[in-house]
């Protein structure tokens, strides 16, 4: 079992602080959904443990397995066993997707995967993933759609198998299908070997991927844990409910 | 630059009389003319000027080159030695001519009185009448009329710098009436003292003919050279030029295509790369002196460590050229903050019934791509490799000889890697 630990995190974006102090424990074979409101510092978070260099870690720690992530540069981090999928992932002309997979599959193996054996792998990730060969030949995300762009990120994810992902909102911008596909994607990762931290603001996905435990997100820190319930709540009452009844002094960027 | 007049000539008892005379004549000539001027490329303190001409070289059958060179329609030359010159029985049998300078005197001296020296004159500038002085030999190519070779003809050129003797091989290519080649020249260097390299390149488009001329430039990191590739290109003659600039040492690459016959046409792909404390500038130019003719220009280059690069993107069009064409876009891409970059497009436009276009950047590496790439694992380095291969990619992509393609793009690789290393 792995474990990803996060200790009175702050971080700042630009000189302004954002995150004031994150705790949060993930182990292997956990799902974790964090929620929240927009401008709340999710993103942020999934950025600072990734290690993004225009986010400043002022204060606080991340371990993997008590490694100090804070000290490993992003590519270290990534071997080290995390993944994030991004919100908005970037465009890579002249690289094909298929080759680019297999450099990120190789980078963390002392002798490179068998080509046949990684393509019979490839190929079911596709299937699973509902998408066409084509995509293997195609670009790094040159001219994907929203929806093809977040079904590569699990594409690779379920190559690259790493110990923890974090989804930062992979349901944005999903028709219903392909949210469907996508959790399809992450499910079949659910093993003791893995574990995720899925960021939303819709309780929607969880109806999919249905976590163990739901962090709710507001002004930079996490104000309440809880178990899907929690998710069930909010999609009821919303987050101004909630903050309400917490007694909280933040104002919600979507409020009027 | 001072020459001493009396300086001697390559003292041959083969050459005829009339191409000693043309070496006299380029000899004097090149104490009193100037050095060529591109704009933005300062040179003029590298030491590009020839003196060290006469020093002996290593003799034939030089050990130090791999024997695997050694095909069929494949040139081997170091300075002044043919070392292999073999061209298929086929294409012999069809009257193609592939051989050392040398044998061309001597055997096809009425063609080389017609073409030598005429797309590329002696009288041009300093550094053309030194080459025309001191040329130690090299290459002819022949086509005959109709003659489509089909398989590419390739060259090996390589600068023995085990001393500091120049460089200075010569190359001449003639596309006759509706001919077509593709020839694929390789520049290597072996040893690493300081030497020079002054190395010219004249190719004749015969009306209708296709001449496609690729290069893999990789002179070594103390070799400071001169590269002039030029062609006349006749009447709905074209030329497809792709060359891979990846020299380690100072260079300037002074390219040209002159446009002469009705429909000519230009398509210029160049893809370069500087490293560590290295300077390369290369000045396209295409002139449109005809009507109708195309002239496109494509350069792509990469600034690794504290190297330089510059790129000047020239579209000449002259008066009376009614609906020619002229294009060209310059991209730079520049790893290292110790890096310069330049990209300079010029168009000189002097009729009206034309067009003409261009593009040019220098921009740094996209930190977005970098940090999407290493968060799936890759090293920075490999991540760099991706990136640049994208950059490259628009060039390399549209180089329209496979083979050519893969040669590239190992050189590429080659020097991407090695440069890293040393940024």
């Amino acid at each position: 079992m792995a474990v990803l630990e996060i200790k009175d995190l702050h971080v700042a974006v630009a000189g302004k602080e954002i995150l004031q102090g994150v705790n949060l424990t993930l182990r292997t074979g956990e799902i974790h959904a964090i929620m929240g409101p927009n401008g709340t510092g999710k993103s942020t978070l999934s950025e600072a443990i990734m290690g993004n260099p225009k986010y400043e870690v002022t204060q606080g720690e991340i371990l993997l397995d008590g490694q100090d992530l804070l000290q490993m540069a992003v590519d270290e981090r990534a071997r080290a066993g995390l993944f994030l999928a991004m919100q908005y992932p970037a465009e890579i002309p002249g690289v094909t997707n298929v080759n680019f997979i297999r450099d990120a599959v190789n980078a963390r193996r002392e002798k490179p995967m068998p080509i046949r054996e990684f393509l019979q792998e490839f190929d079911q990730a596709l299937a699973t993933l509902d998408m066409t060969e084509k995509m293997a030949d195609r670009y790094l995300n040159q001219g994907f759609s929203g929806g093809e762009k977040k079904r590569n990120e699990i594409l690779q994810m379920m190559m690259i198998k790493p110990k923890f992902a974090i989804l930062d909102e992979i349901d944005s911008g999903l028709d219903i299908d392909a949210l469907k596909v996508v959790a399809r994607g992450v499910n079949q990762m659910r093993t003791p070997a893995f574990g995720a931290l899925i960021i939303t603001h819709y309780q929607r996905l969880l109806n999919y991927i249905v976590p163990d435990y739901v962090h709710v997100m507001m002004g930079g820190r996490i104000v309440q844990h809880g178990g899907p319930e929690l998710a069930q709540k909010l999609e009821a009452e919303g987050y101004a409910g909630l903050r309400d009844e917490l007694g909280l002094d933040i104002k919600l960027v979507d409020e009027n | 630059m001072k020459k001493q007049a009396n300086a001697c000539l390559p003292n041959s008892t083969t050459e005829p009389t009339w191409f000693k005379a043309y070496r006299q004549q380029a000899l004097q000539a090149s104490a009193t003319l100037a050095r060529p001027v591109f704009e933005r490329i300062d040179y003029h303190r590298w030491p590009i000027a020839l003196q060290q001409f006469d020093q002996a070289t290593s003799s034939l059958e030089d050990t130090a080159i791999s024997s695997d060179l050694y095909q069929d329609n494949t040139f081997v030359w170091t300075n002044k030695h043919t070392q292999w010159c073999q061209l298929a029985q086929k294409w012999q049998a069809q009257g193609v001519i592939m051989c050392d300078w040398h044998t061309a005197l001597t055997k096809h001296a009425d063609l080389i009185q017609k073409y030598y020296g005429k797309t590329v004159k002696w009288d041009e500038n300093q550094l053309t009448a030194q080459h025309a002085a001191w040329m130690q030999g090299g290459l002819f190519i022949y086509v005959p009329r109709n003659v489509q070779v089909t398989e590419p003809l390739v060259s090996y050129l390589i600068q023995d710098a085990r001393t500091t003797a120049d460089f200075v091989p010569h190359v001449l290519i003639v596309a006759a009436e509706n001919s077509s080649l593709t020839y694929l020249e390789n520049l290597q260097t072996i040893g690493s003292k300081e030497a020079t390299a002054n190395i010219i390149v004249e190719v004749v488009a015969r009306p209708g003919s296709h001449v496609n001329f690729a290069s893999s430039d990789r002179l070594g990191p103390n070799t400071t050279a001169y590269l002039n590739r030029r062609a006349t290109v006749e009447r709905d003659a074209r030329i497809d030029w792709s060359m891979g600039m990846m020299n380690d040492g100072n260079t300037v690459g002074d390219f040209d295509s002159d446009l002469v016959g009705n429909g000519a046409h230009a398509e210029v792909k160049i893809v370069a790369m500087t490293s560590a404390k290295q300077v390369q500038g290369i000045d396209s130019r295409v002139t449109n002196k005809a009507p109708n003719t195309i002239g496109h220009i494509l350069q792509h280059g990469v600034i690794l460590g504290k190297s330089q690069l510059i790129f000047n993107g020239i579209g000449h069009i002259l008066h009376g050229a009614k609906g020619a064409d002229a294009q060209q876009e310059s991209r730079v891409l520049m790893l290292s903050k110790q890096g310069r970059g330049d990209a300079n497009p010029i168009l000189l436009i002097d009729d009206n019934d034309v067009t003409a276009g261009h593009a040019a950047s220098v921009g740094r590496i996209d930190e977005e791509q970098m940090y999407y790439l290493m968060s799936r694992g890759l090293s920075k380095e490999l991540a760099e490799r991706l990136v640049i291969r994208g950059f490259l990619g628009p060039v390399l992509n549209k180089i329209p000889d496979k083979h050519t393609l893969t040669t590239l793009e190992k050189v590429c690789e080659q020097k991407l890697i090695e440069g890293q290393k040393n940024a």
